[in-house]
């Protein structure tokens, strides 16, 4: 499939191409986020988006590029990062233990 | 002969699947019964509880204390004691008491014997002890076999006493043990999730790849199926394949849901470290057999040569001290962070000690970091720690803190009534000890022997045999 064949309008933002966009902890030193498209269309769409590269969500996060990891997973649709916590979770200075909202970044992203 | 030894000797792979029900991914929250039931009808051949996680923070694993109500977790403790008694199939309860160190093993242990005594329930219990002595951390730490799990520092000795509890997360090998005590009931303090419902497909014969995968799967119960939700989930395990089912109707397994769910919580979605080696999900299959169910296989496992082993460890950082309120006014909000070091700065030359303040300010960033045009400047809530080795100074500091920001003369001020909204009076609330995680590191070339004490004992009924 190539980017000129698919339905998504430019400019649609990530929360509107996805059922799920979800952040938690894998332990209490990385963070979690998952998106999963809602067809192949969006997914091809969002995979291939600059804005969805590892150095855009590094500068989002503030962290180093080469501290986010991104799995592709074209068989579910679905694109996963991992990034490291700024604070151990539940350390003095956390603000989210669970790391369940620290999706909110890729909501408003245009991929 | 008690649950295990007549399931090891009834049941063989490749005659019948193995029946497997997942009763909860987190036991003492109200595991939903209806569900259950249902799953109980399907005549498991073993039931298998999540008890605890990493994941509520450093406080019940440093503490000792359960994160779950005692009366909740009694409640369901004595429904899924009574269904396997009843059925007379094993149970196995992995992660005791939210942290699975010492004193939440015996306080499950406290309340399963208190169950059994109370319904007249004789059983055998076998327990599997997952605290691991610091100087078997030190240990690791000085031969380089201690590796940081992410971003966490390696320990000195110091760090390392300083913990409170460290546990191991045991795996299939060690539950193995405790199984091989022949107990109608096995509580493990902290576990893998998988260990808790692969170890007994393990021992049958079933292969590890194809047990880890369903265990995987299932450890949080309906969570797996579409809509998400806590309904036990049953697996049908054969040599070749195992079926996802959730035992409720509504909650649809799907392979694009069963495939998800193993990305959860997950670094790497296609890699699975267990102590003995790796369960990898490359060539996993995932496909419908109805609308309700899927069928998964095609996982493989990669063994280690020598085990690892996950600990987990946490040290007590002081006491806490919480203040809680409100501010509407949007000159003091203009300059919240600065107005709040001003008076920090005035409030340790009245207050010695070393008190750590930390402030969380909500509708200006308290959970993540705010673009400028998001911070709110109409109404935003304080949440003010105040963290000190003696609980006196703690509570010093956030009550002298909570009057010099009631009546702090910022630039431009013109409410002299007060700046703050308060719920409630005192503001200023005891929250405890406050923890941190000091371990999450992996221990290679463990002795799992050697860590993991495995015991058996009667409950409910006359002495031991």
């Amino acid at each position: 499939m190539t980017a000129s064949c698919i339905a998504v309008p430019d400019g649609r933002r990530l929360a509107d191409m996805a059922h799920v966009i979800r952040s938690k902890n894998a332990g209490p030193t990385q963070l979690t986020i998952d998106i999963f498209l809602i067809d192949a269309a969006a997914y091809a769409v969002a995979a291939a988006s600059a804005a969805l590269s590892c150095a855009a969500i590094a500068q989002r996060y503030g962290v180093a590029e080469q501290q986010v990891q991104r799995h592709l997973l074209a068989d579910i649709c679905a694109i996963k990062f991992v990034l490291p916590r700024a604070v151990l979770a539940g350390s003095p200075g956390d603000g989210d233990v669970y790391g369940a909202q620290q999706h909110a970044p890729f909501l408003d992203i245009r991929p | 002969m008690s649950a295990t030894n007549r399931l090891l000797q009834s049941h063989r792979p490749g005659e019948g699947p193995l029946r497997v029900l997942a009763a909860s991914g987190q036991l003492g929250y109200g595991i939903a019964e209806a569900a259950f039931r249902r799953g109980m009808a399907r005549r498991p051949h073993v039931i298998g509880c999540d008890m605890g996680s990493i994941d509520p923070g450093p406080y019940y694993l440093g503490a000792g204390v359960m994160a779950a109500p005692e009366a909740m977790v009694e409640r369901d403790l004595e429904l899924v004691l009574s269904a396997a008694c009843d059925a007379a199939i094993p149970l196995i309860i992995g992660s005791a008491g939210t942290a699975g160190a010492g004193p939440h093993l015996d306080a499950t242990v406290a309340i399963v014997r208190r169950i059994a005594e109370r319904l007249g329930l004789r059983l055998r219990l076998a327990t599997v002890r997952s605290d691991i002595g610091p100087a078997e951390v030190a240990s690791a730490l000085a031969a380089n076999r201690l590796e940081p799990i992410g971003a966490i520092a390696l320990p000195d000795d110091q760090a390392i006493a300083s913990c409170s509890h460290i546990v191991g997360q045991c795996g299939t090998e060690t539950l193995a043990r405790a199984l091989a005590l022949d107990p109608d009931v096995v509580i493990a303090g902290r576990a893998c999730d998988t260990a808790i419902f692969a170890t007994l497909p393990v021992m049958l014969g079933y292969p590890i790849a194809l047990s880890l995968h369903m265990a995987k799967i299932i450890e949080c119960t309906s969570l797996c199926c579409q809509p998400g939700g806590r309904d036990a989930m049953l697996a049908e395990l054969t040599p070749e394949y195992f079926t996802l089912e959730s035992m409720n109707p509504d909650a649809h397994a799907t392979p694009s849901s069963v495939a998800a769910h193993a990305m959860y919580e997950q670094a790497d979605p296609m890699q699975v470290d267990e102590p003995g080696g790796t369960l990898l999900l490359y060539d996993a299959r995932y496909e419908a057999l109805d609308s309700h169910r899927t069928r998964v296989s095609g996982a493989r496992f990669r063994v280690r040569d020598k085990p690892s082993l996950k600990i987990e460890g946490a040290c007590a950082v002081g006491a806490r001290v919480v203040m809680l309120a409100g501010v509407a006014d949007p000159g003091l909000l203009r300059v919240l962070p600065s107005a709040i070091a001003a008076v920090e700065q005035r409030v340790r030359a009245l207050v010695a000690g070393d008190w750590l303040l930390v402030s969380h300010i909500y509708g200006q960033g308290a959970v993540r970091p705010l673009p400028p045009e998001q911070v709110a400047t109409h109404e935003a809530g304080l949440v003010l720690e105040f963290i000190a080795p003696q609980v006196d100074v703690a509570r010093t500091a956030a009550a002298v803190f909570k009057q010099n920001l009631l009546h702090h003369a910022y630039p431009g001020r013109l409410t002299t009534g007060g700046n703050l909204a308060f719920a409630f009076t005192p503001s200023e609330i005891d929250a405890h000890q406050a923890y941190r995680f000091v371990l999450y590191h992996v221990m290679h070339d463990a002795p799992l022997e050697r860590l993991f004490q495995v015991d058996a004992m009667m409950l409910g009924g006359v002495a031991a045999h």
